[in-house]
């Protein structure tokens, strides 16, 4: 090899020598957020899904949010009669105790709305075999459910229930791995989904915990 | 907002300041810690290690060198420390498989790709990656001094005699 040669090979080297492939950067940083800003890693990644498109969770809360606000009670304003420090104080104590029982009332309707939907996503999850078109439809409709779920899981319906809480986390397991069918999908992604479903017992707490919620209506 | 600001934001721990940083700088330190180790699942690795450790040293970055170098230091210090641990790896396995050696069948005569690669690999750690942040990766010897910690002098006698190692060994590839 001659000094042309040689130099050749050097300018070539940026071209030939361990060229790099497409950073991952969404998956590299819900590991570093997980680390670092102790966000669990699972979440994170679909998290990714949020960030492209925030108007879907925008969208979400004031779908959770206009469903609350309907079943609030529209009088809220002092009796005209009420004049006295005391009375007033009556007043908006009892006003203030229906409100906070209304808005528990309004968080359990949604969450059973939103937990007969995931039961509905749930038990009609594609088969093993199941085409590119199906996941992406199953996938859609994961995502959307799975903003409704983050919020639902902050809801005070979710802090007085420790089984719900439980559920919805579990849930959000799920439907973050049904979300993901979007992208290309392995041979057992689908296997994991189902899985994931079984060992969880997740459609049989479903079903318990929308019967429960309708009862409690 | 300037980068500057963003690091006091990440120190403060907002995520999405944090995020940023990491959009911005992630790209070129994933391409160095492929170009050093030439492993998609180790530039991977490295990539989180580097923005881990600097996230949580970033009260320590002063702002003498540019941020990016900064954090190219911790990649190059990273991959190293990877390095040496797997030559110590390798060097056990290759004398429990000593034997075996002997039985494998003669390899085929590699392409000049092939060997440039070889040659870069059989370079000391200190040549080599001298070789890779200057020739390939574009950095500027006093860019290569700040991240390795060397006087720029030491780092111009690295690159020649790295390039005189990479020269002779690549000597009897005729194309």
């Amino acid at each position: 090899m001659d000094d042309d040669q040689f130099d050749e090979v050097l300018r070539d080297l940026p071209r030939t020598f361990n060229v790099p492939p497409e950073p991952p950067l969404d998956e590299m940083w819900s590991v570093i957020e997980a680390s670092h800003f102790n966000a669990p890693v699972p979440i994170s990644a679909p998290r990714g899904f949020t960030s492209r498109a925030p108007w879907l969770a925008v969208a979400a809360a004031l779908v959770v949010g206009i469903g609350i606000g309907h079943y609030l009670p529209l009088g809220k304003t002092a009796p005209a009669n009420a004049t006295s420090p005391s009375a007033i104080a009556s007043s908006n104590s009892s006003s203030a105790v229906k409100d906070t029982s209304a808005v528990a009332d309004a968080y359990r309707d949604q969450t059973s709305r939103y937990l007969g939907q995931a039961a509905a996503l749930l038990i009609s999850l594609p088969a093993r075999d199941a085409n590119a078109k199906t996941d992406a439809t199953f996938a859609s409709k994961a995502a959307d459910l799975l903003v409704t779920t983050r919020l639902l899981i902050d809801s005070p319906a979710a802090a007085e229930d420790p089984k719900l809480h439980s559920l919805l986390e579990d849930l959000e397991l799920v439907l973050v791995q049904i979300a993901r069918l979007r992208g290309a999908r392995s041979k057992g992604d689908l296997d994991l989904i189902h899985q994931a479903v079984e060992q969880g017992d997740v459609i049989s707490r479903l079903n318990s915990a929308v019967a429960t919620t309708q009862s409690s209506e | 907002m300037n980068e500057r600001q963003l690091i006091a934001r990440v120190i403060a721990g907002d995520r999405l300041a944090g995020r940023t940083l990491y959009d911005t700088h992630a790209p070129r330190v994933y391409s160095l810690a492929y170009r050093l180790s030439g492993d998609a699942e180790k530039a991977r690795e490295v990539t989180q290690d580097t923005f881990i450790r600097a996230f949580s040293r970033l009260a320590q970055f002063r702002g003498d060198a540019a941020f990016s170098t900064w954090l190219h230091r911790i990649v190059v210090t990273v991959v190293s420390n990877a390095r040496r641990s797997e030559v110590r790896i390798a060097r056990e396995v290759a004398l429990d498989e000593a034997h075996s050696i002997e039985m494998t069948a003669p390899e085929a005569e590699p392409d000049l790709k092939e060997s440039i690669a070889r040659a870069v690999d059989n370079l000391s750690e200190a040549y080599r990656t001298t070789l890779i942040l200057h020739d390939i990766e574009g950095y500027t010897h006093a860019e290569i001094a700040s991240m390795l910690g060397v006087p720029e002098g030491t780092c111009k006698s690295r690159l020649s005699a790295a390039r005189a190692q990479l020269r002779e060994q690549l000597a009897a590839f005729k194309e």
